[in-house]
């Protein structure tokens, strides 16, 4: 296990895209570049590092809130941050478990494949989303979040589970094709364009005019043939 | 920094001046090739070609690599961005899988040899934007081809069968654009996309103007050879991506019979990959290469391009709008239309061409059966970039050529539906380095009307590449793996006598020139006026005053002036 602390207050965001693998080599990880607005630097100049122990283990502790790509295309591990943590947390993530004990920026978990992200806190925009361009959003995993998140949730999302246990914004699960978003508070617009998978919502939410009612719930989106279900808790 | 460069020893392929690796020094001063007498040795910097390729700089003649489509592209593929090449540093930040920054097309190039790239359709309402763009590629050379086969003034002079009327508005729309040569997209075929229609053969009517796709181009054949400029009519042929429009292709090349020019084609249909299908339906499209390879080898004023189409991410964008929307529809792709008010329009549909894909391996395999089967005098290698990939696999182009074996081993990885639909598992030939050379140097310049380019002869444009193989000693058959590797990384490149890049990496930026051509001492535009007048007052949505580009405002003009 490493324990990782930034020295300094970052004045520019940086770019580190760690991985539990670090912790298997304490002089790799010390060494690991990473990007300090458009100067790469070594991971030990931004940040205090020392081993305890042999699990495959990342501990964040520390306002990691200007630390973009935590956690991306991880495959196995865990990532634990003590604090707030930057945008891009667990994106193209393939396995292992990152737990986020304060708040999320945007893009956490896009386009992730499997894998488990918690969050304790709140989050921002962009759950689970596909990046701008790309065809598929999050397609496996679980991602939870004990606060509340803004808008677009599980845009073209194909598989896994989002779980927000407080309120959301506008655009849940646009051009959704499988997998399943819960909502236990409050939201806005949900399921445009939606093609497949599910939606469950236990607050009030705005639906679009394009789902037609069923025993299911509401189906739609019928403008582009669409089967997915919005449903209440 | 200009230096006098001395190239000692390297094996030269030079095939305009008949040099078939044969070993010899290379003198350059002032940014062109000079005698030996003329350098003064005490000064000159020598670089040691022994047992090195030394060819003249690769010259792309067919590429969009500026103006509105390709940038639409940029911003409707914002996934195409994040492949980051090079950061900032003492060269410009470079980023782009395919649709490349306009900086990163000029540094991939360098680093491939290639030292000229044109653009091939330039809407000439765009040229403002596609010059500024142009301005802001580095190292390379460059021109823009302005379209004009869905221009109104084009349908209502052939129409009228002026000729002279004709050859006067060509030789102001060239000026007006600061253009190079005539580009033809789709003969009338986009005007009629403005009503949902095409022209898909040659006698199709264009809706409103009583003309064909067969007068239009052979009205524009005949002015463009009675201006005798550099270039000759640049054609992007009617029925594009269909099955079976080979035929259609065969006809029009057809139309280039009883035109002639010393020192040129007459006609250069393009990109002909995407024009050389077989069959009637995508269920059985078939290779309709050999019979246009026939056709081309027996003419000796058509020239054509590969188009070939690369495995991997690609960008489709022509000025041939209906067609666009038939790939929107077949692909369920994103799709961007573009107009260009009286002058013709676009379209731009993301695409993957995939190996298992009957139909992308078919394609794949056309392009090659296209390069391998028409005489190397008179096909250019292009991949049409980004229709059938980017231009950053020409070398594999290169090496495909040149090997069967490695053709062999490609074959392999795709759809077996090639073995039946395509005629390249049975090819055996194989072009030998000295026709790659020419396919990719000397005979693309002289398809543009380029002199200076594509040559290593005194008085030529100091663009030299130097490539880490001896052309003597490798066997191309079988050493495919080292041309593909040797051809995207240039031991040297030179650009008008500055190293710009050693060992594939740049180590110089150079400002190329931008060619456009002159043609307006032939004619008197006086005879035009009152129907540009007329037309700018009633159709465009600009000034006839304030349409087009002062050659002031472009970096670094070279205008020719045609004789």
């Amino acid at each position: 296990m490493l324990v990782i602390k930034p020295k300094v207050d970052f004045v520019v965001t940086v770019e580190a895209e760690i991985t539990p693998d670090l912790a298997e080599d304490l002089e790799k990880a010390k060494n690991f570049e990473v990007y300090y607005g458009k100067d790469k630097v070594k991971l030990k100049e931004l940040f205090e590092i020392t081993k305890e122990g042999d699990d495959k283990k990342l501990v964040l502790d520390g306002d990691f809130s200007k630390v973009k790509w935590i956690g991306c295309r991880m495959e196995d591990g865990e990532i634990v941050v003590k604090g707030n943590v930057g945008a891009n947390c667990g994106a193209y993530m393939k396995g292992g478990k990152i737990t986020i004990e304060g708040n999320a920026d945007d893009w956490l978990g896009a386009e992730m494949s499997s894998g488990e992200i918690v969050v304790k806190g709140n989050v921002k925009n962009c759950v689970g989303c596909a990046y701008y361009g790309d065809m598929q959003g999050m397609k496996g995993g679980k991602i939870t979040i004990e606060g509340n998140a803004i808008n677009y949730i599980g845009e073209k999302m194909a598989g896994g589970e989002i779980e927000i246990k407080g309120n959301a914004g506008d655009f849940i699960g646009t051009e959704m094709t499988n997998g399943l978003i819960v909502i236990h508070g409050d939201c806005g617009f949900v399921g445009g364009d939606m093609k497949g998978g599910e939606i469950r919502i236990g607050g009030k939410f705005e639906l679009m005019p394009t789902f037609k009612k069923s025993e299911e719930g509401f189906v739609g989106d019928v403008n582009v043939g669409g089967k997915g279900v919005v449903k209440t808790l | 920094m200009h230096h006098m460069l001395h190239i000692k020893n390297g094996i030269v392929i030079d095939t305009k001046n008949g040099i078939k690796a044969e070993k010899m020094d290379i003198f350059v001063k002032e940014g062109k090739i000079v005698e030996e007498s003329e350098i003064d040795k005490s000064q000159c910097k020598v670089i040691d070609a022994s047992n090195k390729l030394v060819v003249a700089g690769g010259v792309d003649m067919h590429a969009h690599i500026a103006g509105s489509k390709i940038n639409t592209g940029r911003t409707m593929r914002p996934e195409e961005m994040r492949m980051v090449r090079q950061i900032a540093n003492k060269f410009r930040a470079s980023v782009g899988r395919v649709l490349l920054t306009s900086p990163a097309i000029g540094y991939e190039y360098a680093k491939m040899g290639y030292t000229t790239s044109f653009e091939a359709a330039q809407p000439p309402i765009g040229a403002l934007h596609t010059h500024e763009e142009l301005d802001a590629i580095p190292m390379v050379d460059k021109a823009a081809l302005p379209v004009f086969g869905n221009w109104h003034f084009v349908f209502k002079y052939v129409a009228e069968n002026d000729i002279e009327k004709l050859k006067t508005f060509i030789a102001w729309a060239i000026e007006r654009t600061k253009g190079f040569g005539v580009k033809v997209v789709n003969p009338g075929g986009v005007e009629a996309w403005m009503y949902g229609g095409n022209c898909r053969s040659l006698d199709d009517e264009v809706p409103n103007f009583g003309v064909t796709p067969r007068e239009i181009i052979t009205s524009l054949i005949k002015a463009t050879e009675e201006l005798n400029l550099c270039h000759s009519v640049h054609l992007h042929c009617n029925n594009l991506g269909n099955p079976g429009n080979f035929e259609t292709t065969i006809e029009t090349m057809k139309l280039a019979n009883g035109f002639s020019n010393d020192k040129r084609q007459v006609l250069h249909v393009t990109h002909v990959q995407f024009n050389a299908y077989a069959g009637s339906s995508w269920r059985d499209v078939g290779s309709g290469a050999a019979e246009i390879a026939k056709v081309v080898n027996g003419m000796d004023n058509v020239t054509i391009d590969m188009g070939a189409a690369i495995f991997g991410h690609a960008t489709a964008m022509t000025g041939d709008a209906p067609f666009q929307f038939t790939l929107h529809k077949l692909l369920g792709a994103r799709w961007s239309n573009k107009d260009s008010e009286v002058e013709g329009g676009a379209g731009i549909v993301p695409i993957m061409y995939l190996p298992k894909n009957p139909v992308h391996a078919l394609q794949w395999a056309i392009g090659l059966e296209l390069g391998l089967l028409v005489e190397s005098d008179k096909v250019v290698l292009t991949t049409d970039f980004p229709n059938g990939g980017p231009f950053t696999e020409y070398p594999y182009v290169m090496a495909m050529l040149m090997s069967k074996k490695m053709r062999e081993k490609e074959l392999e990885r795709v759809s077996p539906y090639v073995q039946k639909a395509a005629n390249l598992p049975s090819i055996d030939a194989e072009k030998t380095l000295d026709e790659v050379m020419h396919m990719t140097r000397a005979l693309s310049a002289r398809v543009l009307g380029l002199e200076n380019k594509g040559h290593l002869g005194v008085g030529a444009d100091a663009d030299i590449s130097i490539y880490d193989f001896n052309p003597n000693e490798i066997d191309t058959s079988n050493d495919y793996e080292i041309i593909n590797k040797a051809f995207r990384n240039a031991l040297y490149t030179i650009k008008g006598g500055v190293i710009i890049v050693k060992e594939g990496q740049l180590v110089d930026e150079v400002w190329g020139t931008t060619y456009w051509v002159d043609a307006t001492n032939k004619v008197d535009t006086e005879a035009i006026e009152e129907d540009l007048d007329k037309y700018f007052e009633l159709y465009y949505s600009v000034e006839k005053e304030h349409y087009g580009v002062e050659e002031a405002w472009i970096k670094n003009p070279t205008r020719l002036v045609m004789g």
